[in-house]
Formats: C-alpha cells, structure tokens, sequence
C-alpha cells in the first residue's frame, strides 16, 4: 500500500482538476482513514449525515469530484464547515472515498420489480420502512438503490451480518428481575443503554439493573439464504431495491 | 440584580465608579498577587492558575463534599456560551476570585460571569482572521492566566493578550508567531512571578516550537527557548538538517508546571513534524516528544528528558506535568511525573531528570521496557507488531490529578488499536504536514479511569468507559476523583476504590477539560465545561 501511495502522491499536479484517485483502492483506504479523523464527528461514521449533511447523495444530484474538492477547501460560509489546510493528496483521497460509498449507477437486474415489491412486503417491510411505510428496527431503504451496489445489496441479504453499521448490532440482556430482552444498541455510556428492542420499541435501562449484557457485531436480521429466498426471487428483489433513488434532494 | 452577599459586585461596582489611572498604577496592589499563585489552593475561595496551583496535581483540599454526600449534587447555574468548537471541547478551566469567574472559550470569547448566577459581568471576542491554519482546526482555549487585574490570554493567530478583568478591554496585545504558516496558540498561560509564560501550537506544520516569557505590565518579550536547536547547539546532531529542524514541531502547548525553590519549569512538547513520516527527519529529532527543566529566570535549558525518541505517532508530550514528593529507595526525592502518551506512566527526579520509573498504564505493545538509560526498547514501531495506542495515545493533553496522601495518580487512559503508515510530504508554508494516516479498530477501543501507585507504576483500580475519551480529572482531599467522558458523563468516584458515587449527562462529550472547585458563601462549588456550557455544581443548600 505504501509503495502504491508513493506513486500516486508523486503524480499529483496541484492544479489538478480531476480527482487523480478516482476508483484507486489504496487511496479509497486512505481517504476512509482520513474521514474517520477528521470528518466523521459531523457527518457520520458513515458519511451519512449528522450534524451535518448526508455526503453520499452527491454524487447522485449531479456533483462532482471537483465540486466536493471545492468544498472541503474552502469550508461552507455561514456554517460550522470550516476551510481545510490539508494537502490537495489527501482532500482528493477523501473525495474518493466518499465517492466509492456514494450513490451508484441505476441498478441492472433480469427480474420483476412488482414481484420483488410484494416479495419485499411479505419478508421485509416488518423492519425496513420505504416511503413512510413499514417498520422501524432496520435501516430506512428508501434510497437504497442509489446508495448501494449490486453486489452490496445481495450480501446485505445474503449475510447481513457481512457488515452492521453501528445502531443496527444485536444485543441480548437479562435484567436482575429474570427477563430477557433482544435488541439493538442504539446508545450505551458508562450508565446506561438505549436498545430498540426486537418489535420496534425504544427502550433504556440503567446497567446497575441488569444482569448480564450479551454484545453482538451481527445484526438481528435473519440470513436471507437461496433456500429462504431462491436466486430468481432474489433477482426480483434487487430489481424492486433498484428502483429506490429515494426522492432528489432540493439544493 | 440583587444579592445579599455580593462583595464581588459591590466592588466591581465602586471600581467602576472610581475607575482612574491610579487603579492601575504601580503598586495598586489589588487582584491576584504572585504570591497568592505561589499559595495555591491555600485560599479555598480561589482558583487562580490553570492546574489550581504550580504542582500540576489538581488536587484539591475542600472536604464538604464527601463520599457520603456527593450523590446529592446538584447543578446551581449553567452558562450557555454560545461558541462551539467542531469535534473538539470546551477546554478551558476557569479562574475564581472574590466570586467572579475568568474563563475563556472556543473561538477566542472569554467572559467575567458571576460565580453565584452564571451571569456574565462582559464578554471579549477576538476579530480573529478568516485564514487561520492550526487554530482553524482546533479553535479552542484552555483558560487565562492572571496578576494584578489582568488576565492573560493566548489566541487562534498565535497572539498573547493581556485583558483589564473589571471590562475585558485589551490593554496589551503581541504576536507570539505568524500563523499564516501554521502557528497558533491554545494553552492557558502560566504566570511565574513576574512572567507570563506561553507556549505555542502548529505541529502538524512545518513549525518550530518555543516557550516565551513575557512582562506582564507591557507584554515585552523577556527571553524564547526553541524547543527544536539549530546548527551549532546541542541536540542539533538529532537532525538531518537545519530545513529538518527549522520546521521541526516540538509544539507546547500544554501549561506546564512549577517548583518556585528550584526556579524551574517543566514544559512538555510535542510531536517532530511531519507527524507520521520519519524518512526526512532521521535521528531522535530533540526535544520533540520531551519534558524540559527550564530556568524561569533566564529560560535556559537546564534538562530535558525525551519520552518517545524519533516520534512517528504523533505522541505529543504535552501533558501537564505533576510534581511531589515521594519516598524513594529509603530517602524523599522532588519529582516529576507524567502519564504519556506512548502509554507509559514515568516517575523523573525532577532537579535531575534522572530516570526513576517508566511503566506501561495501557496495552501498548510498543515498547517492552524503558532501559535503566531510560531510552524505550522499541518492539513495535508501526503497530505491525500488534495494536498501538492511536494517534491520540494511552493518554492525552486532559489533565491527570494526583492525590499525595493516598500517592495514586488519577488519568483517564485510552485503550485504542492502531497502525501507522507514513506518506511522503510537500512543505509548504500554511500546509498541514501530517505525512500518512493511522488506521484504527474501533471495536477494539475502550476507555478507563484508572488509578495508579506511583511508587510502582501498578493500576490500583480502573473504572471502564465504552469509548475512550480525552477527559480531564480532578481528585479532592475528602477522597473523591471527579473524571468527565466521551459519552458526556461527569462522574464522582471514591479515590480508594474506583466505585462510582454519583454522576450527570452532560449532554456532549467533555473533552480535554478537568474539574476545578471552591468555596462560596460557604458552600464548595464544582465547575465542568462541556459543549457549549459551563456547568457548576454545589451540593442543596439547607433550608
């Protein structure tokens, strides 16, 4: 990885205007690393928004590389979005990785859609809401197909445990009184634990009264295998999650 | 307003009324005198220098809050201050004197507010330029100085300023450094008889660090010490190059501490730059990542000792460091101690800088040991040899507390798993100079106050947070240790045990602040800032 770095890095013109990263995996890594640091307390661990905006609709209103360049380089006037001193190298490497998580070219599958629609609403809808409607235990996808891949979105059925962004792992506690609840950790301090628990409900406890706090990096969500949905149902639901671009955003 | 006990606004009031030239003429001896700083917690109406008092222990002898009592604490006032530093914190610790409270904030405002209502008295805020470099990421202040009536305050564009504490107006204001290339200053100044002492911020920029002495009545330089020497003085040879050293870091920008008999200061310093790239500073790059004896009177070096030679992490040393007196192989030695950032707790004999003790406080797999010589045995430079604390390390800049009776060292540590991996740099003027990235696990990382015996560097109790935190501490003589976190909590804890007594959401992460306490009107107040609020804490008055 380093030696890749030090190609790159040494290629870069400082008037460049198109991100020399684009699509590089080592500078992607990187740009994640730097993120991490430097722009997650505002805009999410997972770019997703926070305090401030969600960065991986972008991409999908028509922005650019360059535009996003712009942006970190300069800060947002009138906002807490300060200008950045970092090097062009490393603001280009943020830019890409934003891009590698952001919304992605409309979604090509041989199957139904309205089969993939009512397949969704018989093993899906209980947790995940689209459009308003449905549960609230899984990730909203309403925009779900402008933001994750093909191939992404087979292994979040396949193997939802593949990835669990934090808010969406499982826990499992037993209180001093004997009862047992299953959940997800949706906030935790020294004190006390904000869980959802299986059927939706949003639900604290103070840890002096509990007894036992089994941790889980997987999710709750049930492995989705060919036996539980065959590969042609699963081509039909990818052709529904695809027509999910959410709706645009107004600038 | 109306107050049946308000000396402070009464005469704040006849000052006001009076105010002239003489008011600050020579030998007006009013406000706080180098004395009373010397005094330190003596007074327990007053908190008149960063760490309370010159030793850095932030321990406090008020005992009406007690083990027994502490879980009735209760807020009296907060003071919402309306500026905000992004991913960072309300850092500063505030100074009492007569009732009135000295505190700085984010963005370079400071306030005078009444301690009895968290009412402000005036509010100062700096027309800061909109091309700041270091200070633009981090735009916080760790609190004033004081002497006389002035307060002193360092600034995001790298200025000193001195303030009138009855109206907040400038009376003096210097340039410590342009920060246009990367400088910038944060710390609260330390003052020292009759100087301010400072030290500056930018390390991640090609900067070279300095602690300055300044005259309090006129803001004139006294003497700067480099942190990073030059062709021809000592330590030089740590360097490739004059250009190497000429932009080498060595920040300090922690307050150091004081020992009046000996006319010492020990100041810490921080990273080498480019932070993660060792490849073009070649040599254990002095006094980066070091603790400096320095003469107070003339700001000579009189010893440095460094802690992490050759720095590729980021491991800053600008801790606040913290002077006792200890029982050592049958006789009491002066010393200083430190809780690093490499993860290591150190004991130094502090006229010396002779090595006594370095032992690991966290799950560094760095270093094996610290050499009788005190040099590290490094086994695990980049973190490919196992986890090492992250770039901001076992520990950080947020205050320790120690309690001499009980002879434990109270620090929040951190628990992180990281790797390092260094890039190749372009300097420029105005440009952060990081040099590579540091990826870290975070689902192996926690937090932990924890206690240590500083006779033996051993953990006597730990209390485990979910995430680390950069979190300030203070510890009382009625054996509490009051500890902030990353999830917001303001806790009390029994200093012998480590059991929770009593704690309050704070509602954002407090970061990089401590506690500080006093009496007022009889009753022991305990300030927090946290976010954008200060919080003071005081237990139900009876009725």
């Amino acid at each position: 990885l380093l030696v890749a770095w030090l190609a790159l890095s040494l290629s870069i013109d400082a008037a460049e205007s198109t991100n020399p990263f684009e699509n590089d995996e080592a500078a992607i890594r990187i740009g994640n690393a730097l993120f991490a640091g430097r722009c997650a307390d505002c805009h999410g661990p997972d770019a997703r928004g926070k305090l401030g905006p969600d960065l991986t609709q972008r991409w999908a209103r028509g922005e650019t590389d360059e535009s996003a360049f712009r942006v970190i380089r300069a800060g947002v006037a009138g906002s807490s979005m300060p200008p950045s001193v970092a090097p062009d190298n490393e603001i280009w490497a943020i830019v890409a990785y934003l891009r590698s998580i952001s919304v992605v070219p409309a979604l090509v599958s041989t199957g139904d859609a309205n089969r993939g629609r009512a397949l969704f609403a018989t093993e899906c809808a209980r947790c995940h809401k689209v459009g308003g409607s449905g549960g609230a235990l899984g990730p909203d996808l309403t925009s779900i197909g402008a933001a994750r891949s093909r191939a992404a979105l087979t292994t979040a059925v396949r193997e939802p445990s593949a990835t669990v962004a934090l808010g969406f792992r499982a826990v499992e506690i037993r209180t001093r009184g004997g009862d047992e609840i299953a959940g997800v950790v949706k906030g935790e301090d020294a004190f006390s634990l904000q869980i959802q628990t299986l059927d939706g409900t949003l639900s604290a406890f103070a840890k002096r009264d509990l007894a036992g706090i089994a941790r889980s990096t997987d999710s709750p969500m049930p492995v989705f295998d060919a036996a539980r949905i065959t590969d042609t149902a699963l081509e039909d639901l990818l052709a529904y999650l695809g027509t999910l671009r959410g709706a645009p955003r107004q600038p | 307003m109306r107050h049946a006990r308000s000396s402070s606004l009464a005469s704040l009031l006849m000052l006001a009324a009076t105010a002239a030239p003489a008011q600050t003429g020579e030998g007006a001896a009013t406000g706080v005198t180098a004395a009373a700083i010397e005094a330190g917690l003596a007074d327990p109406t007053r908190w008149l220098t960063f760490s309370g008092d010159y030793s850095g222990q932030r321990h406090s002898p008020l005992r009406q809050i007690t083990r027994r009592n502490v879980h009735r604490l209760a807020p009296r006032w907060t003071f919402q201050a309306g500026t905000y530093a992004r991913g960072r914190g309300f850092e500063t610790t505030p100074l009492v004197d007569d009732g009135v409270l000295y505190v700085t904030g984010s963005n370079n405002y400071a306030w005078a507010i009444d301690a009895r209502t968290g009412r402000a008295f005036w509010e100062y805020r700096r027309t800061l330029p909109d091309d700041l470099t270091y200070g633009a990421s981090a735009p916080v202040n760790r609190g004033f100085g004081a002497l006389d009536e002035r307060l002193f305050m360092v600034t995001l564009d790298a200025h000193l300023l001195a303030l009138d504490r009855r109206s907040g107006a400038v009376l003096w204001d210097v340039e410590l450094a342009d920060y246009r290339v990367g400088y910038a200053a944060t710390l609260a100044p330390l003052v020292v008889e009759d100087k301010v002492i400072i030290g500056i911020s930018g390390g991640e920029y090609p900067t070279r660090g300095f602690v300055d002495a300044y005259e309090p009545a006129t803001g004139r330089r006294l003497w700067r010490l480099h942190t990073v020497p030059l062709a021809g003085e000592p330590g030089s040879e740590t360097w490739p190059s004059d250009a190497s050293a000429a932009r080498g870091g060595g920040g300090t920008w922690m307050t150091g501490s004081y020992d009046a008999r000996l006319g010492l200061l020990y100041w810490g310093t921080g990273n080498p730059n480019p932070d993660y790239q060792g490849a073009d500073r070649v040599g254990d790059n002095l006094y980066t990542a070091s603790l400096l004896a320095i003469e107070a009177a003339t700001g000579r070096l009189r010893w440095h000792y460094q802690f992490t030679p050759h720095d590729t992490h980021d491991w800053d040393s600008n801790h606040v460091p913290v002077l006792a007196t200890l029982p050592w192989r049958g006789r009491d030695r002066d010393v200083v101690m430190v809780a690093n950032r490499n993860g290591f707790f150190y004991v130094l004999d502090r006229v010396t800088g002779e090595f006594l003790l370095g032992k690991p406080f966290t799950a560094t797999t760095w270093a094996r040991d610290i050499g009788a010589d005190g040099r590290p045995i490094v086994l695990n430079e980049d973190g490919s040899g196992g986890c090492l604390p992250d770039a901001h390390g076992g520990t950080n800049f947020n205050p320790p507390s120690y309690d001499p009776r009980l002879k434990l060292f109270f620090v929040n540590a951190r628990e992180t798993c990281a790797s390092f991996h260094s890039q190749p740099v372009q300097y420029a003027p105005g440009q952060a100079t990081t040099g590579g990235v540091v990826w870290a696990d975070r689902d192996k990382a926690f937090g932990a106050l924890r206690a240590i015996d500083v006779t033996t560097g051993d953990i006597e109790w730990e209390f485990r947070y979910p995430q680390p935190n950069l979190a300030g501490v203070m510890s009382t003589a009625a054996g509490l240790v009051f500890a902030g976190d990353q999830e917001g909590n303001f806790t009390a804890f029994d200093s012998t045990s480590g059991e929770e007594l009593w704690h309050y959401q704070t509602g954002t992460s407090i970061w990089g602040a401590a506690a500080m306490t006093f009496m007022l009107d009889g009753r022991q107040h305990v300030l927090i800032p946290s976010g954008s609020v200060l919080f003071a804490f005081a237990l139900p008055e009876e009725r």
